[in-house]
Parts: structure tokens; C-alpha cells; sequence
């Protein structure tokens, strides 16, 4: 088991799902460092929504470890809570309240509160347009709903995010936008784990990639460095393996 | 619109019931008045003239009227036997009367938990289907904490619904006419069996996938509750113990009376031996030669003979009734609602034991009455004048007693259960109401702890 540095804020290792004669996770091992987007890359059926579970302590792992922060969601999963923010590919908000009322809700479930103007500055971070922050959320687009949600996270001042499929259904100005947000976040510190299916989205956003399959990394490459030219040949051979 | 429903109801049937008490005050006056301003008279002429034993409405009749409409709250006592109670709302009406009743205990019992569901099935699986469930869970809000913050929103409405019910209870007790303990366990039988609704809405929202499947599922379980299974209770109480029908009652009272004795047909066994003692007894050889009224003798007789038949009888069919009553307890511990009946009806004094108190003491009332008419008729009205004065007139003008005495006849009280003894009846009811809640809270528990893998 790998001992995590101390700029490491996401550890699994040897993670181990089952249900039944079907194995899930298979030894999941990732590390996502401060300052860091990690793409977790895979296709139907290679266990991302199980992994992202066992991080946000839905469900226990057979074996394997997990630390967020320090904590061990098994053990305290209100505190591995505290430490993460997910933003899930569809964002659910209750649509008869604003924006700002949506933050103020969800912030208070965690047992916090800002005042107006910090909520106004996590607004304008995530660039949600000013008049849209007192609008009821019914009539927001995806992306609208993903900064509403980045906005929380932020006001919680997680240190760790998820995000679900960020990128899928927004347009390319949308994408960029996110991209430009995440990149913002994880220039402030933030580690963040993206889990997606998209290789092009992930490429433009990660640092790193990891290749998920059959429920573990079979490879794991840098995004931004020279081996980014062998994505193509990894994705085909990812593509290749998976199941019909 | 449960809200305005209650409001109705309270309203409603608080004017009715003060219109009823005012009514019942008249009648009982002027029914006093009648039996107290006869004239000189015949005793036997007075026991057949009658007087009235009138129930006075409870005060929480105005909540639930419980089987007052039904049984009636006047009965007419009269010499040889026994009357029921008359005057009840469904007896003197059509059918639709007992389906048209609208009480306040009617809507807090069937209305209330119904809208309650329609309010709170979506509660917790609306939040499941719309993904809020999973945000709120993962933002650090506890199972507990949502299914309390649910309960609590549920809970506010059921209060607004219970408002005009808690006035009306707070009023009577204020006036004096409803005991701070009864008043009390009503409100809280009321109260517990709401909370119980709400708990089990939150719960079962809480359990199933979506809010059409709770909605489903609540409406089926409320249906059992407030209608299939005091149904079938009535029906497995009614199969299991057989109540006599009036007529068979009739005809078989009257087959026993024919069995007894005539005290009229002088070559009849037991009023000849009774005859043949009573000479006996004062050393005579004739009645004409006794020192009371014969007659006298033979009413008094007669009277006690009847009044143990018919006790007998009234014993017999009230037995029936615990035995269905009992066979009902046991089958409505499947059913809160039946439990909250029987509490609602035990404190409000529209029970079907209050009834029979009511009837108690008539009978005993017109015993005594009936009786002491007749040792009136033994002491003061000589035989030789009684078998004369039909003949004779101033035989008739001797054998009338004076109006004296009806005015000295007390009059005809029903005295209230003491309060205690009224709650310690309605204290297994509200038992099953709390353990209802306790089991639905402690599911609910249990469902709190599992919420958190319920939003995966």
C-alpha cells in the first residue's frame, strides 16, 4: 500500500467492490495531489459510479482503503464529507428557489452559513451571470446548475472535488468555461477528480488520466506532457477492451 | 380544506349539541312537570302514566357523538317493562342521517390521516427522484435530520388540522363542562394518532422509490386502517357473538312472561301459591281480610318478576355486546383508528358503556318508581275501593292517592362517571395508539440509519 505524500488529498488503494460473483472494483489504486485534476477514465460497466460511491461513502468497499483529506470515509463518513464536494453530471437543485436560496439551503445542511457578499464572490467566481443569482434555478442550463453547484462547493471550502461527467451535454462554450473554472480551482489548491467517459473532454481539462477497466487503473498517463500523443493509441486499445 | 372541514364540524355540531342540551333541559322540565302536576290519581293509573329519564348531552358529544345517535338519549319508564332509548338522530331519520354525521372525531379520524398522506407521500421520495436526496445527504444533512425536518413540516399541518378540535376541547374545559383528564387524553389520543399518521407518511416516503408508489402504499394502508378493519372487526364481532334481533328479544320476553304467570287469571300456579302464601303470612283466609291492597301485592310482585326478566334479557343482549366488543379489541389492535374510536367515544361519554350506564340507571329509576307506586297502592288504596272502582264512583274517588305524593317523587338524575374512572376505561385505547407510534417511530429510525444508502 502506498504511504500518501503529504500534498496527496485523494488516496485509494486496492479498492475491492463485489455484488454477488461480480466484481466491481478490482484492486482501484489513484492518488489525486493538491493543485491537481485527475481524469478517471472509463467506459459502461468499468466501475466509475461504484468508485465514485466508495468515495463519497455510499457503500462500503470489501477491502481496500480510502483517505480524503486525511479521513477515512469508512470510518468518519460525515467528516469525508465535510472534505468533498460533488457535483454530479445532472445537478439536482430545487427548482422553485433561486440560486442564492439553493447555496444558502444546502450550506446550512452542512451546518454553515456566509454572508451575502461571500456567496456574491463565490457567484462571480464561477462566472454565473449576475442576474441570474436571484432567479428561481427552473429555467437553468446545465452549466448554469454545474456553477450553482461549484459555487457550494467553494462556499464549503472542500478540498477535495468530484465532478460526474462535467463536460457531457454543454456546449463548447459552456466546456471552455468549465474548463477555465476548474482550472481556476485547482489554481487555488483544490484537488479534483473528474470521472467521465469523454476522452477529449478529459484531455483538455486533466493533468492526469487514469484508464479505468474492469474495475482498475491499467494505465495511467500525464495529459499535459509529451506522452498526451499516445492518448489515441490508449484510448483505442480502452475502447477495444471493453464489452459490446 | 381539512382546516375549514374541522372547522365546520366543530362549529356545527357545537350548536347542535348546545341547541340538543337546551332541548333536552325543556323536555326533562316539562316532562317533570307533566308527572308532578297529575292530579289526585289511582297509583296503577300513574305507573301507566309514565315519566321520561333524559340523558343530558357530555360536552365532547360536540367532538364525537360517538353511538348517541343510535341509541337514543330519552327513555320512557312505564309499570312492566323496559323501554330503550329513544330520540337518536338515526332512529328518527333516514338511513343517509348515519353517513351524513360530520363531527369533528369523524374528520380528524378518516379526513385528517388521508390528507396528511396526500401532503406527505412525496416528502422524502420526491427528493429521492429529483437526485435532492443524494445533494442533501452528501452536504451533511443526516437521515434523521431530514426524516425530523419532514416530520416536523407534516406535523405543522396536522396541528392546523387538530386547531379547531383543540379550541373547542379547551373551551368546554374552560366552562366547566369537560374534565381537565378527559378533555386531556382525548386531545392526546388525537394527538398521538396525527403524529402516528405522520410518522408513518414520512416513513413510507422515506422506504419506496417514488412518491407515486408511497402515495400508493398509504393510501392502501389507510384504507385498512379507518375502513377494512373496523369493518371487518364489526363483522368478525357480529359472527363470532350473536346479538338477538328486537323482535326475537320481543317474542321471546313474551314466551317467558306466559311461562311466569298472569297475576289476573285467579287459577294460575305461581300467583295462586304466591296467593296462598301471602294469606299465610298475615294469618288471613281472604285478601279482602288482609291489611294492605291484595292488588298492591300482586303489582309488587308482578313488577319484580318482569323487572328480573327483563334484566335478564337486557343483561343477556349487553354480555352480547362485550363479547362483540371484546372480539373488536382484539381484531382493531391491527388498527389505530379503531383504537382512537373507542378512546374518543370512552372520554367523550358517547361510548356503548355509558349507554349502558344510562340504561342502568333508568331501569333502576323506574323500578323504584314503579314500585314504590305500587306499595302506594298496597297501603293507601283499600282492596274493597280498588276492585270497586270501576262501578263505583266513590270507590274510584277513594282509591285516587294525593297529587302530593308525584310531587314529592324525586326526579330522575343521570350522575356523571367520575373522570378518573372515565380515563382509567380509555387508557388501553390510548396504550395502542402510543404503541402503533413507538412501532412506526422505530421503524422510522431504522429507515433514517438506511436513508443514506437508500440515496445511492
Amino acid at each position: 500500500m502506498a504511504e500518501p505524500s503529504a500534498d496527496v488529498l485523494l488516496q485509494v488503494n486496492d479498492l475491492r467492490v463485489s455484488y454477488g460473483d461480480r466484481v466491481v472494483l478490482d484492486g482501484l489504486s489513484l492518488s489525486v495531489r493538491k493543485a491537481e485534476i485527475y481524469g478517471l477514465l472509463g467506459g459502461n460497466g468499468a466501475g466509475k459510479s461504484t468508485a465514485l460511491q466508495a468515495l463519497l461513502g455510499l457503500l462500503k468497499p470489501q477491502s481496500g482503503s480510502i483517505d480524503i483529506a486525511g479521513v477515512d470515509p469508512r470510518d468518519r463518513p460525515d467528516l469525508a464529507r465535510e472534505r468533498i464536494a460533488y457535483i454530479p453530471e445532472n445537478v439536482a437543485l430545487y427548482d422553485h428557489l433561486s440560486a442564492k436560496e439553493n447555496v444558502s439551503y444546502f450550506l446550512s445542511l452542512s451546518g454553515g452559513s456566509r454572508t451575502t457578499a461571500e456567496l456574491e464572490a463565490a457567484f462571480g467566481a464561477v462566472g454565473l451571470a449576475r442576474d441570474a443569482w436571484g432567479q428561481r434555478v427552473a429555467g437553468f442550463s446545465k452549466g448554469m446548475r454545474q456553477k450553482t453547484a461549484i459555487a457550494i462547493a467553494i462556499l464549503r471550502r472542500a478540498p477535495v472535488l468530484l465532478m460526474d461527467e462535467p463536460t457531457s451535454g454543454l456546449d463548447p462554450g459552456a466546456a471552455a468555461d468549465f474548463n477555465a473554472l476548474c482550472g481556476r480551482l485547482r489554481g487555488e489548491g483544490a484537488a479534483i477528480l473528474v470521472v467521465s467517459h469523454d476522452l477529449l473532454g478529459v484531455v483538455d481539462l486533466a493533468d492526469r488520466i487514469g484508464f479505468l477497466d474492469q474495475g482498475r487503473i491499467v494505465a495511467e498517463v500525464s495529459a499535459k506532457g509529451p506522452e498526451r500523443f499516445d492518448l489515441r493509441a490508449l484510448h483505442d486499445r480502452f475502447a477495444r477492451a471493453r464489452p459490446a | 380544506m381539512v382546516l375549514l372541514l374541522t372547522v365546520a364540524a366543530a362549529v356545527a355540531s357545537s350548536a347542535y349539541y348546545r341547541d340538543q342540551g337546551a332541548l333536552r333541559e325543556r323536555m326533562e322540565a316539562q316532562a317533570n312537570a307533566d308527572f308532578t302536576q297529575q292530579p289526585d290519581r289511582h297509583p296503577h293509573r300513574v305507573v301507566h302514566f309514565g315519566h321520561f329519564a333524559m340523558r343530558p348531552p357530555s360536552g365532547l358529544a360536540a367532538m364525537d357523538p360517538g353511538v348517541e345517535p343510535f341509541t337514543g338519549v330519552m327513555v320512557y319508564l312505564e309499570g312492566h317493562r323496559q323501554n330503550s332509548a329513544n330520540f337518536g338522530d338515526a332512529r328518527q331519520s333516514s338511513l343517509l342521517v348515519r353517513f351524513g354525521q360530520l363531527s369533528p372525531a369523524f374528520v380528524l379520524q378518516a379526513v385528517a390521516p388521508l390528507l396528511l398522506i396526500f401532503l406527505g407521500a412525496g416528502m422524502v421520495a420526491r427528493e429521492r427522484e429529483r437526485g435532492t436526496l443524494r445533494q442533501m445527504m452528501l452536504a451533511g444533512a443526516s437521515g434523521g435530520d431530514l426524516m425530523i425536518g419532514k416530520m416536523l413540516a407534516l406535523g405543522a399541518a396536522a396541528a392546523v388540522m387538530a386547531t379547531p378540535a383543540v379550541l373547542l376541547v379547551g373551551n368546554l374545559g374552560l366552562n366547566g363542562q369537560v374534565a381537565a383528564i378527559t378533555g386531556g387524553m382525548m386531545l392526546m389520543g388525537y394527538g398521538a394518532y396525527l403524529v402516528f399518521w405522520v410518522v408513518l407518511t414520512v416513513l413510507v416516503s422515506a422506504l419506496t422509490p417514488g412518491a407515486r408508489p408511497a402515495l400508493v402504499l398509504l393510501t392502501a394502508l389507510w384504507a385498512l386502517s379507518v375502513v377494512v378493519v373496523p369493518r371487518v372487526a364489526a363483522e368478525a364481532g357480529a359472527g363470532l357473538t350473536q346479538l338477538a334481533t328486537r323482535l326475537e328479544n320481543d317474542v321471546a320476553i313474551q314466551r317467558d312472561l306466559r311461562d311466569m304467570g298472569d297475576s289476573h287469571d285467579p287459577d294460575d300456579p305461581y300467583f295462586d301459591a304466591f296467593k296462598r302464601t301471602t294469606l299465610k303470612q298475615y294469618g288471613v283466609a281472604r285478601v279482602e281480610d288482609l291489611p294492605v291492597n291484595y292488588r298492591g301485592l300482586l303489582g309488587i310482585e308482578g313488577e319484580r318478576m318482569t323487572a328480573s326478566l327483563f334484566n335478564r334479557y337486557a343483561a343477556q343482549n349487553f354480555a352480547a355486546m362485550a363479547d362483540q366488543s371484546r372480539t373488536m379489541d382484539l381484531v382493531s389492535a391491527i388498527s389505530p383508528t379503531v383504537a382512537l374510536r373507542r378512546l374518543s367515544m370512552t372520554t367523550a361519554g358517547t361510548d356503548l358503556a355509558t349507554y349502558r350506564r344510562f340504561i342502568d340507571e333508568a331501569e333502576r329509576y323506574r323500578y323504584e318508581l314503579v314500585q314504590r307506586l305500587n306499595r302506594m297502592q298496597a297501603e293507601s288504596v283499600t282492596f274493597k275501593d280498588d276492585a270497586a272502582k270501576s262501578n263505583d264512583a266513590a270507590a274510584e274517588a277513594r282509591s285516587r292517592v294525593s297529587a302530593d305524593n308525584w310531587r314529592a317523587t324525586p326526579a330522575f338524575r343521570f350522575p356523571q362517571e367520575p373522570a378518573a374512572e372515565t380515563a382509567a376505561r380509555a387508557t388501553p385505547s390510548l396504550v395502542v395508539i402510543l404503541v402503533w407510534l413507538a412501532l412506526a417511530a422505530g421503524f422510522a429510525g431504522l429507515a433514517a440509519s438506511r436513508l443514506q444508502r437508500v440515496a445511492r
